[in-house]
């Protein structure tokens, strides 16, 4: 080692700049609100049952947010997801009667069909993923109206349903398991198969990427596909929640689930992503409502830690 | 290349889906083109037609503002009045350019819900002036010479009665915990004061121990009271500002098996609130904010136009403001006023 031989303050710099500082920033805040939230609330902040609740809260958002960290891999962007949720929801509140496993079918499948149709749009009809999502924004919304007489769905009768909102399988919630599964499924994907090393590579240089024999156009049909997917898995785990499908649920989901892949350290330009990075994205989102919610703090606080916390977090991660 | 063709199938399963869903949403009953069907039968209108009134809305993109313009075209078939209706901004500007193309097809009265009363008042008044008399419902026009007459719920009256309630039941003795609406805006604002200043009269007897805002939307309504029930571990009563978004927190309130440790009031009067108030339990009462005053409105538009008065007043002339109480809507009552509920 040179360790000898180098000036100290030089290398303290040299091992500084060998520590992931990318991949442990958000470890690092999770930890720090940890701490923070058992020196204030002890005895209820850090129990079991409110992890759990954290990790449930986070569910809705997050397997949403898993999609999302492919398509921002490819370079793109889905603002379509909070809107295609609820029409998720009510499509498969018109398919109540027919039982929760009608439910879970017509949910999943116009949140598949919607997603289906942004990738069409975008490799397709060629528009950017920022205005095909865009509009698909205000289309699902409406639909969900439309769909719904503006009126919620009342899903009091759909007891299997209501086991996948707010069951428990051995003490944990069922929405946190399918969470923890989606993202594992997630991780996998992205690390360990063609299509997660091809979805990176459509997003870091796509000329590159077509020359290597990747055809771009389906990775980019099949990440809005697969975030349609994750959409109507979230959109089946709410309506349990809620015992309802309303039109006007996930109201800026899609922002709070950019957010959640960004401050995760996937980049959103494209051909750089991470899951567990979006896992502990969404994690730290999930415990600053909560701390700030059992500290009782106003709304706007709220607001200004959350975007403080975005800048710090990605500014620390583009350091180099 | 596994994966497009599971896609493939993916997308015609969805498809199916598709036309299951448009089936069932046509089945649903359309909305009545009331504007054009009832002109004819207006006898005693403004110089022999129909009472010709014009009605301005935000977008209803919720229960209680979708009841709002229902309500209006109801009153409007039956009273035999031409309504032309347009909704569908939910932006102060976008508004204030709808009722300008209202105004210039020179309606006999105009009704306004306004998105927010301030911007929309300085076109309010140059209707007034240009002789088209103004209804002004729900949120107010900040300046008195915008309306002619006002109609609107009692949001300050909302929570003074919810606190009533509450401190009756919970005999002047307890925590309470509160979840709000949208932050920041008036109706949120009364909804909040009237309540603590209701429990006042218990000299600190009641603790409102948390306070959060959950947008009147019911899955904030869930994630706030699922917090909540983390943090307190005594709680005998939860004031909300809204019952869409109190039938989220009833779930959170069922998934901690805490039922019959508290109770719930709603506020609005909905339908799903007036049901569950029917079954007795955990939601234990709602406070009338009624979107039949959109149907009073038209009612009263056309009174103004045709220079009546309230046949049950002495005054030759309608009120310039109407202001209706909130109703407490418990088990009890409940059978009495459920038809008015959305």
């Amino acid at each position: 080692m040179a360790v000898d031989t180098t000036p100290p303050t030089v290398d303290v710099r040299a091992r500084l700049r060998q520590v992931p500082v990318q991949e442990l920033v958000l470890p690092i805040v999770i930890i720090a609100l940890i701490i923070v939230g058992v020196i204030i609330r002890p005895g209820v902040f850090l129990t079991s049952d409110n992890l759990l609740n954290v990790l449930t809260q986070a569910s809705i958002t997050g397997i949403i947010a898993i999609g999302m960290t492919f398509v921002i891999a490819t370079g793109g962007i889905d603002l379509s997801v909070g809107s295609v949720l609820a029409a998720a929801c009510i499509a498969g509140g018109l398919l109540a009667e027919y039982g929760s496993w009608m439910f879970m079918f017509g949910a999943i499948g116009f949140a598949l069909l919607l997603g289906c149709i942004n990738g069409l749009a975008i490799t397709w009809g060629k528009v950017v993923p920022f205005i095909a999502t865009l509009a698909m924004l205000t289309i699902a919304r409406g639909l969900a109206l439309w769909m719904s007489d503006k009126t919620p769905i009342s899903l009091i009768e759909l007891e299997i349903l209501q086991g996948f909102g707010s069951g428990r399988v051995l003490g944990v919630p069922v929405p946190a398991l399918v969470f923890v599964a989606v993202a594992i499924a997630g991780w996998v994907l992205l690390n360990r198969t063609t299509f997660g090393r091809r979805a990176i590579a459509v997003g870091g240089n796509r000329s590159a990427a077509r020359i290597a024999g990747i055809r771009p156009g389906r990775v980019i049909f099949a990440v809005y596909a697969l975030t349609g997917l994750c959409v109507g898995i979230s959109a089946i785990l709410l309506s349990g929640r809620l015992a309802s499908a309303s039109p006007v649920v996930g109201n800026l989901v899609e922002l709070d689930a950019i957010a959640a892949v960004v401050i995760g350290g996937t980049a959103l330009t494209g051909g750089k992503a991470t899951v567990t990075g979006t896992f502990f994205g969404v994690i730290t989102f999930g415990l600053i409502f909560n701390l700030l919610n059992l500290l009782n703090m106003p709304t706007e606080i709220q607001g200004i830690v959350k975007g403080v916390l975005i800048l710090i977090a990605v500014a620390l991660q583009r350091r180099d | 290349m596994r994966l497009p063709r599971i896609l493939v199938l993916g997308v015609a399963l969805a498809a199916v889906t598709l036309t299951a869903c448009t089936n069932e949403a046509q089945q649903q009953p359309q909305q009545p083109a009331a504007q054009q069907s009832s002109q004819a039968q207006q006898p005693g209108g403004v110089s022999g037609r129909a009472v010709k009134v014009a009605f301005s809305a935000p977008g209803a993109d919720h229960g209680w503002l979708k009841a709002i313009t229902d309500n209006a075209r109801k009153e409007a078939e039956e009273l035999g009045v031409d309504l032309v209706l347009s909704e569908g901004t939910n932006d102060s500007a976008g508004q204030v350019s709808q009722v300008e193309s209202l105004i210039s097809q020179k309606p006999d009265v105009l009704v306004i819900l306004p998105n927010e009363g301030g911007p929309l008042t300085p076109i309010a008044q140059k209707a007034m002036q240009a002789g088209i008399p103004v209804v002004n419902i729900d949120r107010e026009f900040s300046s008195p010479t915008a309306y002619r007459t006002w109609i609107g719920g009692d949001n300050y009256g909302i929570g003074k009665a919810a606190a009533d309630f509450i401190t009756n039941e919970l005999k002047c003795q307890g925590n309470v915990v509160e979840i709000q609406g949208v932050a920041g805006i008036s109706v949120t604002e009364l909804r909040s004061k009237g309540f603590t200043d209701g429990i006042k009269r218990c000299n600190g007897g009641i603790k409102i121990v948390a306070s959060q805002p959950a947008d009147f939307l019911p899955d904030k309504g869930l994630q706030v009271m699922e917090t909540m029930l983390q943090g307190q571990k005594k709680i005998d009563a939860v004031y909300t500002h809204d019952d869409d978004m109190a039938m989220g927190a009833v779930q959170a309130i069922k998934a901690a098996n805490r039922e019959d440790e508290m109770f719930i009031t709603g506020a609005g009067g909905s339908k799903d609130a007036m049901n569950l108030i029917a079954q007795g339990g955990l939601y234990r009462a709602t406070f009338l904010y009624n979107p039949s005053m959109s149907g009073s409105a038209v009612s009263l538009a056309k009174l103004i136009a045709e220079h009546k008065g309230l046949s049950e007043l002495v005054e030759p002339e309608v009120p310039s403001r109407i202001e209706l109480p909130a109703t407490t809507v418990t088990k009890e009552n409940v059978a009495a006023v459920q038809n008015l509920g959305y």
